[in-house]
């Protein structure tokens, strides 16, 4: 993956991005564990739709969530780039599906700017921000905010 | 593993939580077993990678025993590390008895057995709210003030026995006290304590005799983290059902479903050894599509069943049931055809047998597979609203499948409890003894079916219109040396007369010793039938109800109540 520095800011944040749908959204990096490719989900019926199911990552179970569904978006189309980012949120691991996996980016924490209410049709609350690039505008998810309930 | 803070599952008791994760402390010989059990699974797994390396399938083998035994060794050895002994809740019960009893000017004698029985510390910890309770109520209520003790003649002091020990794989506490046996100032708050102790897979049961006392045992599983389960599947999903809850195993052939398998009311049952069972559909509780392939084009379709017994085309009716078929049809009816999928050796209906707590019922799945130790998983927060399942687990082949909460199943499904199933029970074997009922079929006028109790009927006649005698406005015929009165059903309910024709046919009833002519038209059958009667739709005057012969619906006709009205006389 090819870093694209934005900023020279001593306060440095590394963020992963990927692709939802064509929205292209952000992660800080601290907050992710590990990014897979799912092979074998086990789906749990009756779940809230939009939960993909549980797997196993080494002995521990991990509930996968469509992110395109869980943002109000279309639904992940299942596809050879599809990934789910292990994530840490509340003491526990959970994982989001998301369409592609896109570049590390780093940028300075005064670079990001409050997000509109509406980034390509995903609600504002569910972001703390957005980074704009040269090429593009990226949305930095808030996970606690997505996660929730 | 350097840290024995193990994390407590929070399956097992999701609200204390917070209060198991201190520490615990473990004795220097178990550690040392532990360590050199790690050291004896690092040389066999050495063992292993050469065996693959070199693909020596007779090394592999042995290295595979060993680690076999070793994991069962170190699973034991960890197991222990979460076993504490009881005494930790049972002697708090000491002081809180004292206390108790003296602001209630009792004096109780608190006797405690089995302090060193040692039990998952996750199980300790859930059963000490229940069985607190359990001691609070016996000294409030179960013990009497000393002086009504001594007006009944006991010892002015009661004793209260708290009794630990190990049978048949459980951990069994007895609590028993000599006081007043258990009343409904007692059972308040007993259901609190039946799902606490029903929460962590345990079962409580209760003996009282008046003036005597109250022996409650509460049964327990030694540990939750890793419980033995039968492999369930529906659709090519696996779900775990825990040999707890589980009471056996039945599996109904294609062709026996429609006897075993009846409706009552919304809700289908099968027949097991003379008793009724609810059954649940685990598909459809869980809204799991059925899909079938047609053997022919190999295209899917989902299956869209309602009923278990359901029969889409009536191919396998059963001797009894074909004698309603009309004659000219059973020779077609009769050949299985490729395309019947219900009836091949697929469609046969497999039915976990499980109870837990107050229900009992049957579980139809697609499949049985082994029965395994699972080992426990909590599930992320997103599932906890999922009350279908108690928890998740990982399968032999790394695949995670979900393990069912027999309880909340039956919950969600609002399945009668066991209680209410004998209910129904009995209401049903009061219709079934009825069984099959001799019943004489007859039409009044054209397509007006009607139905009556073969045992009031004394002949039938025909008789020439033409004898019919009007005297007083009531028709009678010349019968026998006497007169027979004739009536026709539209004199008593609301349907057509009976249309005029040269030749009449009679059923002649007999009712209170006297005889009476229905004119009727033909055919007039008799028939032996279940009296599946419909009381509420086409209930009328002299009319019980309705029900279905040869697909007519028929009115059962009540004699008794039509003669009532017709010769009240006859009845004074």
């Amino acid at each position: 993956m090819k870093n694209t520095p934005i900023s020279s800011s001593s306060q440095d944040l590394s963020y992963s991005t990927f692709y939802v749908g064509k929205a292209l959204c952000g992660i800080d990096i601290l907050h992710i564990q590990e990014i897979n490719k799912i092979n074998e989900i086990t789906k749990v019926p009756q779940s809230p739709d939009y939960i993909n199911g549980i797997i196993n990552l080494r002995g521990r179970i991990v509930t996968i969530i469509d992110l395109g569904k869980k943002l109000g978006l279309t639904p992940v189309q299942k596809n050879n780039d599809n990934r789910s980012i292990i994530v840490d949120s509340e003491n526990e691991h959970v994982g989001l599906l998301v369409d592609a996996i896109g570049d590390v980016i780093q940028a300075g924490k005064k670079d990001l700017e409050a997000a509109p209410s509406n980034i390509r049709g995903v609600k504002g609350k569910y972001f703390k921000g957005v980074l704009k690039t040269e090429k593009q505008l990226i949305g930095i998810l808030d996970i606690e905010e997505v996660l929730k309930e | 593993m350097n840290d024995i803070n193990i994390p407590a599952t929070d399956l097992a008791a999701p609200d204390s939580e917070e209060s198991l994760k201190g520490s615990i402390r473990v004795s220097v010989g178990l550690l040392d077993t532990l360590m050199n059990l790690a050291g004896e699974l690092v040389l066999s797994r050495n063992q292993l990678l050469q065996g693959v390396n070199k693909s020596n399938i007779k090394a592999t083998g042995k290295s595979c025993q060993r680690i076999d035994l070793i994991t069962s060794e170190l699973q034991e050895a960890i197991m222990q590390t979460r076993m504490q002994p009881i005494d930790i809740i049972l002697n708090k019960f000491r002081r809180i008895v004292r206390d108790r009893s003296q602001r209630l000017n009792k004096s109780i004698d608190l006797v405690i057995e089995g302090n060193d029985v040692e039990l998952d510390r996750t199980i300790i910890e859930s059963i000490n709210e229940p069985l607190k309770h359990l001691v609070n109520m016996a000294v409030d209520h179960g013990i009497e003030l000393p002086g009504k003790r001594e007006h009944l003649g006991k010892k002015a002091a009661g004793t209260i026995t708290l009794k630990a020990f190990h049978d048949a794989g459980q951990v069994n506490i007895i609590l028993s006290d000599d006081g007043s046996g258990f009343d409904p100032a007692r059972a308040d708050g007993m259901d609190c304590v039946f799902s606490g102790i029903e929460q962590i897979g345990g079962n409580i049961e209760m003996n009282s005799t008046p003036d005597k006392g109250t022996d409650i045992q509460i049964k327990l599983p030694l540990t939750l983290a890793i419980i033995p389960s039968q492999i369930t599947s529906v659709e090519n999903e696996r779900f775990a059902v825990p040999q707890v809850n589980l009471d056996e195993l039945i599996r109904i052939p294609a062709s026996d479903i429609k006897d075993r398998i009846e409706k009552v009311g919304d809700a289908d049952v099968v027949r097991l050894r003379g008793e009724l069972l609810p059954l649940l559909d685990l598909s459809k509780m869980l809204g799991i599509e059925k899909i079938y392939i047609d053997p022919e084009t190999g295209s899917k379709f989902i299956d869209r069943r309602e009923n278990i017994s359901d029969r889409r085309s009536r191919l396998l009716l059963t001797d009894t049931d074909k004698a309603s078929e009309k004659a000219e049809d059973q020779p077609v009816r009769h050949q299985r055809s490729a395309k019947d999928r219900r009836y091949s050796a697929k469609s046969a209906l497999h039915i976990a047998v499980v109870s837990a707590g107050v229900y009992k019922y049957g579980l139809i799945v697609d499949q049985f597979h082994d029965s395994e130790e699972i080992v426990v998983k909590p599930v992320g927060r997103h599932l906890k609203k999922c009350r279908a399942y108690s928890g998740a687990t990982i399968m032999g082949d790394g695949k995670a499948s979900l393990i069912l909460d027999i309880s909340n199943l039956a919950q969600m499904a609002g399945l009668s409890t066991l209680s209410e199933t004998r209910q129904l029970v009995k209401s049903i074997e009061k219709t079934s003894s009825l069984e099959k009922v001799a019943m004489i079929t007859f039409k009044n006028s054209e397509n007006e079916y009607f139905a009556a109790l073969l045992d009031t009927v004394d002949r039938i006649e025909r008789i020439q219109s033409s004898d019919i005698e009007q005297i007083g406005g009531k028709k009678v015929i010349q019968y026998r040396g006497g007169a027979l009165p004739l009536f026709e059903l539209s004199e008593v309910t609301d349907v057509n007369p009976v249309p005029q024709k040269n030749q009449q046919e009679l059923i002649v009833f007999k009712v209170r010793g006297r005889k009476i002519g229905l004119k009727v038209s033909l055919p007039v059958d008799t028939l032996e039938i279940e009296p599946n009667i419909d009381v509420t739709t086409l209930k009328g005057t002299a009319v019980t109800g309705s029900i279905i012969i040869n697909g007519h619906t028929t009115l059962l006709v009540d004699i008794y109540q039509m003669v009532r009205m017709l010769k009240p006389e006859w009845f004074r």
